[in-house]
């Protein structure tokens, strides 16, 4: 630089004092933000993160402190009375208000239990056919169709469940099975009467049909991971096809099941709008399987817009909804403990 | 698969018994397929009737109309969602897949972070909905509007994006990563152009997932959007249209034009829904021609399953071993 | 210090204490003007400011409310009224916190939520009355049902249609072994309110002394007893259910008609079984116009009133009467005014649409008094 076109005195000899050695500011920032752009999304990485923790733990805290009011007033009789009442003298609670919430608990757990009988067994079986000797051109489509199951909204399936299925299943499939049930202590809860078709029985068949695709796209992603070589192995060894499978690949992939069972009995406990548009809407339990009853989401639900000038019933709500979520994240974090256990994790669904 | 190899049952209670189980297999799969196929049938059936082309363009009325402003403010809650959840959610992947470290403090972190986003994802919406009521409705005095919907929506579905980001993530082979180093990128540098570009098909299927959620959510919007017939112009202050309302309700309501509608408004949800998965597929197929972890050499050969492993490093004759008790 | 100088500042004094007071009286007196003096122009109905008047609440005022809306911007159509039929409960809870601007609702404040919410009020704005109807095969006649009958009904103490209470009071109607199937709201919902309020009434020591009246009550559990949303999941529920009883609001009477279904003849205070006709409904109502106070906050059922039907009630707008804006207030009070006004929405020609009637005048002039209190 200092030789360059001879021009004798223009151009000082040294540099000049305050810019030794420094490269110009455009260049300085970019070197700033190449060197610290992994802190920068280490940094945003970290607080995108915490969110989900941040979340629950807000949410909790939230229910808690608004559902603080009344859960001393409702004591323990909340969860084993039988009895939920506003009052009995008008909108707006007062005298007379009485929340016993053990009918709802037990519509929520008992239409999960029965979703997840339903599904489990349907589940499993599906499984097996799409990926056993299945040509692709069939499980395909049908794989394609479990997912579009999966992806339905489920006031869509509650829509259907009320106006065709429900209605069918009354007419059609219950007075069937009421008429041959004998009166024995467990049978005894499937005879007559057989109601117009919403109520405990469809609620869970119509939930079965939700967490179906949960533990079948599970299943199936569970099943291509087995190794085949002790498949072929016990094939060789001359089992059918059958034996292969209940001794085989039912062991290996027995916790991955499980682990997406309890997933989909999740899904089932927070279950609202099918619930609410198929349950019938009973505060009590009902006499038969076939007789209307409620969960406690779908309550909140129906209740809480027409509970908002009432304080005590909003907390009363708020400590329903404290119960539901204690439920929830108690069953998933045993779902993940079982499955971290053996390290197998079913693939997320929607993926590949 | 094991055609050529299954021997002929020696005994008929076992040719038996293997019929069974193949019916039943069968069985359950009719069982499955037949009320989703008698489902979407449905849906279209009831709303086929009295379907007209002008509910996509006409606004909703006290005694009939259209869907415009629902289908509207369903896609702005999608658009909301995919722009805040999916920022949100791609970088708790990256964190989780790329930034903890085993033995370090954000290693140790990592497994409760992970199990805080799937209990997440497991919790139940309409408690969410509630706590989005108390909280920025009322709390903060928003009042049923867009935002709280956003946020809460956001919430319910960041986990399912950060699971499906971190296993795209994972799914990167190492050898990028080394080769991006040994290239002299900066690690920032290389997570962007590299790392990120490789993942990024199966980043946009997570991305498909949240959005075919959002769509179809009803309980938590009630409490924190409400409903109206009408597009607001604002964030907060005002209620907010969306289409799975018109379903919940419309069925019932004493105007039989919102009976069609409430069919209407189901077929339309469908079809946005089937449109998402069409499009994660494509995605998907379009990614595996070039992906290393292909799942369509398992239905083929010994020979082939052995170059497939090999490709993997995996030992040639697969791995043997006890399934676990 | 000159003597001019000081008399400057001495009368500037002044008049700066004489120009405060002025400006102070005239803001206080413009501000109680602006509060006090809402008046009521000579067509009987302010001009409102334009924009949205949202209203949901009672799916029994539903209806009534639809052809209001529509009627209403037919004459103001910088003004929209936007309604929704959600249940009393919910008219009350989101007039109370501000979500909607009009609530409606079949049940009037109770005590506790009025004194939570000194501001809220409750107007009346129609008289309206509730139908029981049945779905029961082969009987075309109008059935006697009294408020005993259909309280133990309700409880799961009578559960055929043939049975000795229903057909002592109906000698001379066939009736088959049908069971019966209950159907109650399963939102919070008016009706309930007007219909338990009716079985409280009528059988004080069961149904008043075990279960009370409510928007939402716990209802005991009859055999196969079934909960529907809003006034037309009651309607089609019955409809599909054979043996059904339901409470369903008379605006829908003409759909329970549609529907093959009969609806019943209700015992009153004295003892007649009386059918829900414009007769019956006004000789109620006028049985009670000189006892209903000044906020409206009145029950019209039961009571021994000769001749009338026993399950008539106000239907009301719950507002708040502090609006976050005047525009907002403005109308509010137009849509109210424009709505019990004989002229206009309190004419035959919307009101028998949905059998309501018209409000006695004692009781306009009172509602008109609160609406005009709204700002």
């Amino acid at each position: 630089m200092s030789t360059v076109g001879g021009m004798a005195g223009s151009v000082p000899a040294t540099p000049h004092a305050d810019s030794v050695g420094k490269p110009p500011l455009p260049r300085r920032a970019a070197d700033f933000l190449r060197r610290n752009e992994e802190t920068g999304w280490r940094g945003v990485a970290w607080v995108a993160v915490i969110l989900p923790l941040a979340a629950l733990v807000f949410a909790i805290t939230v229910l808690a402190v608004k559902a603080w009011p009344v859960i001393g007033h409702n004591g323990w009789y909340f969860l084993y009375g039988r009895t939920w009442t506003y009052g009995n003298q008008g909108y707006g609670g007062g005298p007379g208000a009485t929340f016993g919430a053990w009918a709802i608990i037990w519509g929520t757990i008992a239409s999960s239990v029965i979703a997840i009988v339903i599904a489990l067994p349907l589940s499993i079986g599906a499984a097996f056919a799409l990926t056993e000797r299945m040509p692709t051109w069939i499980s395909r489509p049908l794989g394609f169709t479990i997912e579009i199951l999966a992806g339905i909204p489920s006031v869509v399936i509650g829509l259907w469940g009320i106006l065709t299925f429900a209605p069918w299943l009354a007419h059609n499939v219950y007075p069937h099975i009421a008429s041959v049930m004998p009166d024995v202590p467990v049978l005894r809860y499937f005879r007559s009467p057989t109601g117009t078709g919403e109520g405990l029985l469809s609620a869970g068949i119509v939930l079965a049909l939700m967490i179906v695709p949960i533990i079948t796209s599970t299943t199936r992603d569970l099943f291509t991971q087995v190794p085949p070589l002790p498949k072929e192995g016990a094939s060789a060894l001359g089992m059918t096809d059958w034996e292969v499978a209940n001794k085989v690949t039912l062991p290996w992939v027995r916790s991955g099941i499980i682990g997406a069972t309890v997933l989909g009995l999740g899904r089932a406990l927070g279950e609202t709008i099918a619930i609410a548009m198929i349950g019938g809407a009973a505060l009590h339990i009902p006499t038969t399987i076939y007789l209307p009853f409620t969960t406690i989401a779908a309550t909140i639900l129906t209740q809480l817009d027409g509970q908002l000038a009432n304080p005590q019933g909003v907390s009363t709500l708020a400590e329903l909804a404290l119960v539901l979520a204690v439920i929830s994240v108690a069953v998933n974090l045993i779902a993940r403990v079982i499955v971290n256990r053996t390290g197998r994790v079913g693939a997320p669904l929607g993926g590949a | 698969m094991m055609s050529s190899l299954s021997a002929a049952p020696t005994t008929a209670r076992r040719r038996i018994a293997t019929q069974v189980w193949r019916g039943c297999t069968y069985l359950a799969l009719v069982l499955l397929m037949a009320p989703a196929a008698w489902l979407l049938i449905n849906v279209v059936a009831k709303a086929w009737p009295h379907w007209q082309w002008s509910v996509l363009w006409t606004q909703l009325t006290p005694t009939g109309g259209g869907l415009r402003d629902q289908i509207l403010g369903t896609l702005i809650l999608m658009l909301g969602v995919f722009i805040i959840a999916g920022t949100i959610g791609v970088f708790a992947g990256i964190h989780l897949a790329e930034f903890s470290r085993p033995r370090q403090f954000s290693g140790r972190l990592s497994g409760p972070l992970r199990t805080a986003s799937d209990v997440l994802s497991g919790f139940p919406s309409i408690v969410l909905g509630y706590v989005g009521y108390v909280a920025l409705v009322v709390g903060l005095g928003w009042k049923l509007s867009l935002l709280p919907a956003l946020i809460i929506l956001s919430i319910m579905v960041i986990p399912y994006i950060a699971k499906n980001t971190e296993t795209a993530l994972r799914q990167v082979p190492t050898g990028y990563r080394e080769g991006a180093e040994a290239l002299g990128m900066s690690s920032g540098y290389g997570l962007r152009k590299v790392v990120l570009k490789s993942a990024l098909p199966g980043i946009v299927t997570g991305l498909l997932l949240a959005l075919a959620i959002a769509c179809g959510e009803t309980a938590p919007l009630v409490y924190t959007a409400g409903f109206s017939n009408t597009l607001p112009r604002s964030l907060t202050g005002s209620q907010f249209p969306y289409l799975t309302y018109m379903v919940f309700t419309g069925y019932n309501s004493p105007e039989v034009q919102y009976h069609y509608l409430a069919f209407d408004a189901a077929l339309i949800l469908v079809v946005i829904v089937m449109l998402l998965l069409v499009l994660s597929r494509i995605i998907v197929a379009r990614t595996q021609r070039h992906s290393e972890s292909s799942r369509v050499t398992e239905r083929r050969g010994l020979r082939a399953r052995m170059r497939a492993r090999a490709q993997k490093n995996e030992p040639l004759l697969g791995t043997v071993g006890a399934p676990p008790r | 210090m000159t003597k001019f100088m000081r008399t400057t500042r001495l009368t500037r004094g002044v008049i700066a204490v004489v120009a405060a007071c002025l400006a102070l009286s005239s803001v206080v007196l413009s501000s109680a003007a602006a509060s006090a003096s809402v008046r009521l122009p000579s067509s009987g109905v302010e001009t409102p400011t334009g924009g949205t008047v949202s209203e949901t609440g009672s799916t029994l005022l539903y209806p009534l409310f639809n052809l209001w809306a529509g009627g209403y911007s037919e004459k103001y159509s910088s003004t929209t009224i936007q309604t929704a039929g959600t249940g009393s409960g919910t008219g009350i809870s989101e007039a109370e916190n501000g979500t909607i601007d009009i609530g409606a609702s079949d049940a009037y404040l109770s005590p506790t939520v009025a004194s939570a919410n000194p501001s809220l009020k409750n107007i009346p704005l129609a008289i309206s009355s509730q139908v029981v109807a049945y779905n029961v095969p082969g009987v075309t006649q109008h059935l006697k049902l009294s408020g005993k009958v259909l309280s133990e009904i309700y409880q799961g103490q009578i559960t055929t249609w043939n049975d000795a209470a229903i057909a002592s009071a109906n000698p001379g109607v066939t009736l088959p072994a049908t069971p019966i199937v209950t159907l109650h709201r399963s939102d919070s919902s008016g009706d309930t309110f007007l219909f338990t309020t009716y079985l409280s009434k009528a059988d004080p020591s069961g149904w008043g002394a075990k279960i009370g009246y409510n928007t939402t009550v716990p209802w005991p559990s009859a055999p196969g007893a079934l909960g529907e949303t809003g006034n037309s999941g009651m309607v089609s529920g019955c409809k599909a259910t054979v043996g059904c009883v339901a409470y369903i609001g008379i605006s829908y009477l003409q759909q329970v008609l549609q529907g093959g279904m009969g609806y019943a003849s209700l015992q009153n205070g004295a003892g007649q079984y009386e059918l829900p006709t414009q007769q019956t409904i006004a000789t109620q109502a006028a049985g009670y116009v000189k006892k209903t106070p000044a906020s409206g906050t009145i029950s019209l059922i039961y009571g021994n009133i000769k001749g009338g039907y026993p399950i008539v009630n106000y239907e009301y707008a719950i507002v708040n009467a502090k609006q976050s804006s005047s525009s907002t207030a403005k109308n509010i009070r137009s849509v109210l005014e424009w709505a019990i006004n004989t002229k206009y929405g309190a004419n035959s020609s919307y009101l028998t649409q949905v059998n309501f009637q018209p409000l006695p005048s004692k009781v306009t002039a009172q509602s008109i008094k609160q609406v005009l209190g709204i700002s």
